[in-house]
């Protein structure tokens, strides 16, 4: 009986520590794609063997105080690339980024350029106008991204991955 | 009127279990928050720049030879991080102050004048209106912002060569371990739990080999000797279970000491005679099963078993039937303490693996693949405790007597139809326990198949015109569902 209750309770540690888990969405930087208070799914193992791409929503452990303070963004800039926002729109290596998932009329700013090294992402939230990402902050380093968000379960279910 | 009365159901469990069930949740919810499985990510909304008061703060921070961090004095918990090919400083040193500071200055002291070779960095969010780091002495780097919003948070990040912290012993155990490669942890679970199944399937199959037992050719038509079916069953698979119990119940009922009723819903186990003959786990099965009524219902046997967790009389049951295999000279040493040893340590190992998995969570970084050592070493401890029931410990006359009752089993599942003896009506129930607990109760049966069967007077049944093959399906679900229920709640460690 007693070996039962160990062996579930660590199964279910192994499945959030290692592969999924769950997290509530605090605050509205990621509108319109993610709400506050919203139940998503966090797939931990998603970088396991794969690097993030350009799109993936992520949940990273904010650089400035790694071991509190975690966000969840959208991988916008990949290393090695340059990011440079102006005119309220983003361009990477020069070239003009379509960003379907931004609400219509919505201006990047501030004016930026930023060079990434080889380990390095530039994350930013949706609601360009109202999220404290990578343009404030800088660029965050792999280690920092500690998962994907994949899919939001509560209120509403929607799937975040492409 | 009976004395005892019946305790209330909560929530359809008795009082006891309840308790423990609801322990048993708290524990895991405990464990899962603990783990924080459920976390809160922000999508942070920014903070725009405000500020009411001025202020300037300085700090001093001195970075020692070991890598403790000594702020204004004191050691900080705030350690440094060894890196693969660094190691690392990040330190929030402003958080929110709640109230807008006008500069702030953290002057930083190296344990050795590498200032020239460091790669700092200031992180703000929140508000902050500049930063930047200068390199202000051999050995000391001066980080500055200004322009701080009351909700500002202020990071500074300091890259040291490797070679410059020389950390205590542990720290570096625990980088050693951080930096192996995940593959490699992940063997290990495999490993550790295959070598171990391994060595002990090695050693089971010695054991086996030296202590062979040979099947006879020859059958013998009774019983090699006068020894409880319970004895038997024990000598057979060195476990005593729920057969070896089903086997004690029918043999007493057969001995008079018990008649069992059955019911249209359920059954009625009644007192006979009770005579002084019997033996020690035998009146602890009775005493079990009546109490002091003298006939016991399927509720009333339901409630005796639900109003515990364990039972007590159960193991000391247990522990009779093997004394009595050992005191015969069966068994090298008692199966319950050869068992219970080999299961002790399984479980130790269990509860020190656990205990190292859940220190491991703590130690090392997300995610803590060092983890899968933990598991694997779990696995082969549940290895270890099921394989203990299995190592074989007979002694030489043990098997010398087994290769008999095999020689008495080969007899009673003979295919052969058993021709009908007016001196030996009473044949079938006769040998019915030991067929029970030799795992044959079925082939015995089908002997007897084309007699003219005569339910015997210790069962009782309105049923009329019940066959050989009624009976059997009468009775074997009553002895069975008591066997498995009074063997289900030993103590820990019995099974």
């Amino acid at each position: 009986m007693f070996k039962w209750v160990f062996l579930v309770v660590i199964l279910l540690i192994l499945v959030g520590k290692f592969w999924l888990t769950m997290f509530f969405v605090d605050g509205l930087s990621m509108y319109p794609t993610l709400n506050n208070k919203e139940l998503a799914i966090l797939k931990k193992s998603a970088y396991a063997n794969n690097t993030p791409q350009r799109g993936d929503v992520v949940a990273v452990k904010y650089p400035g105080d790694p071991d509190n303070k975690r966000y969840i963004k959208r991988v916008i800039g990949l290393p090695g690339e340059k990011i440079e926002i102006k005119n309220g729109e983003v361009h990477i290596n020069d070239k003009k980024l379509s960003e379907p998932y931004l609400e219509d009329g919505v201006a990047t700013e501030p004016q930026q350029i930023k060079f990434l090294s080889n380990n390095q992402y530039f994350l930013m939230g949706d609601n360009r106008l109202g999220s404290n990402d990578s343009r404030y902050f800088g660029p965050v380093e792999t280690r920092f991204i500690s998962g994907q968000a994949i899919y939001v379960l509560y209120p509403h279910s929607k799937n975040l991955v492409k | 009127m009976r004395k005892n009365k019946k305790k209330a159901l909560m929530f359809g469990l008795y009082t006891r279990k309840l308790v423990f069930f609801s322990l048993v949740l708290v524990f895991t919810f405990s464990v899962l928050e603990a783990s924080k499985s459920i976390k809160s990510y922000k999508a942070d909304d920014y903070s725009s720049f405000r500020g009411s008061s001025a202020g300037n703060i300085s700090q001093k921070i001195e970075m020692a030879k070991n890598g403790d961090i000594v702020v204004d004095g004191k050691i900080s918990k705030n350690k440094i991080d060894l890196l693969k090919d660094y190691d690392e400083l990040r330190l929030l040193v402003l958080e929110k102050p709640g109230k807008y500071i006008n500069s702030l200055e953290v002057t930083l002291s190296l344990p050795d004048a590498i200032a020239s070779q460091i790669e700092a960095e200031v992180i703000t969010q929140h508000g902050v209106g500049s930063s930047q780091y200068r390199i202000s002495g051999d050995n000391v780097i001066t980080y500055e912002a200004s322009n701080i919003a009351a909700t500002g948070e202020v990071t500074i990040v300091t890259k040291i060569p490797k070679g410059v912290i020389e950390p205590p012993f542990i720290r570096t155990v625990v980088k050693f371990i951080n930096d192996i490669k995940h593959s490699f942890w992940l063997l290990t679970a495999i490993v550790i739990p295959g070598l171990t199944l391994f060595c002990l399937l090695a050693i089971l199959v010695f054991q086996y080999k030296r202590q062979r037992i040979d099947i006879p050719e020859k059958e013998i038509d009774a019983p090699p000797m006068a020894i409880p079916p319970a004895v038997v069953g024990a000598l057979f698979k060195q476990k005593v279970g729920a057969r070896e119990i089903a086997a004690s119940l029918i043999d007493l009922a057969k001995r008079g000491d018990i008649y069992i009723v059955d019911r249209e819903r359920g059954f009625v186990f009644g007192k006979g005679k009770f005579d002084q003959r019997l033996l020690g786990f035998e009146k602890i099965l009775l005493s079990k099963i009546f109490s002091s009524a003298i006939s016991s219902d399927r509720k009333d046997i339901e409630q005796r078993i639900n109003q515990h967790l364990y039972s007590k009389k159960m193991s000391l049951l247990t522990v009779g039937i093997y004394l009595l295999a050992t005191r015969l000279g069966y068994f090298k040493a008692n199966p319950f303490k050869m068992h219970f040893k080999y299961r002790m340590f399984g479980v130790l190992l269990f509860l020190a693996s656990f205990a190292g998995f859940v220190l491991s969570l703590y130690i090392f970084k997300d995610p803590p693949y060092a983890v899968f050592f933990w598991i694997g070493a779990m696995i082969a401890s549940l290895i270890i405790s099921f394989t203990a029931n299995n190592m074989p410990i007979r002694t030489p006359i043990g098997q010398e007597v087994l290769s008999n009752w095999l020689a008495f089993k080969k007899y009673l599942s003979n295919p052969m139809p058993i021709q009908y003896d007016e001196a030996n009506p009473e044949l079938f129930q006769k040998y019915l326990p030991y067929a029970v607990v030799l795992e044959c109760e079925a082939a015995w049966a089908k002997r007897f198949s084309e007699h003219n069967f005569i339910i015997p007077d210790w069962f009782v049944t309105d049923k009329g015109g019940l066959g050989l093959d009624d009976f059997c399906l009468t009775l074997y679900p009553i002895v069975s569902y008591v066997g498995k229920s009074f063997a289900a709640i030993r103590e820990p460690g019995f099974e």
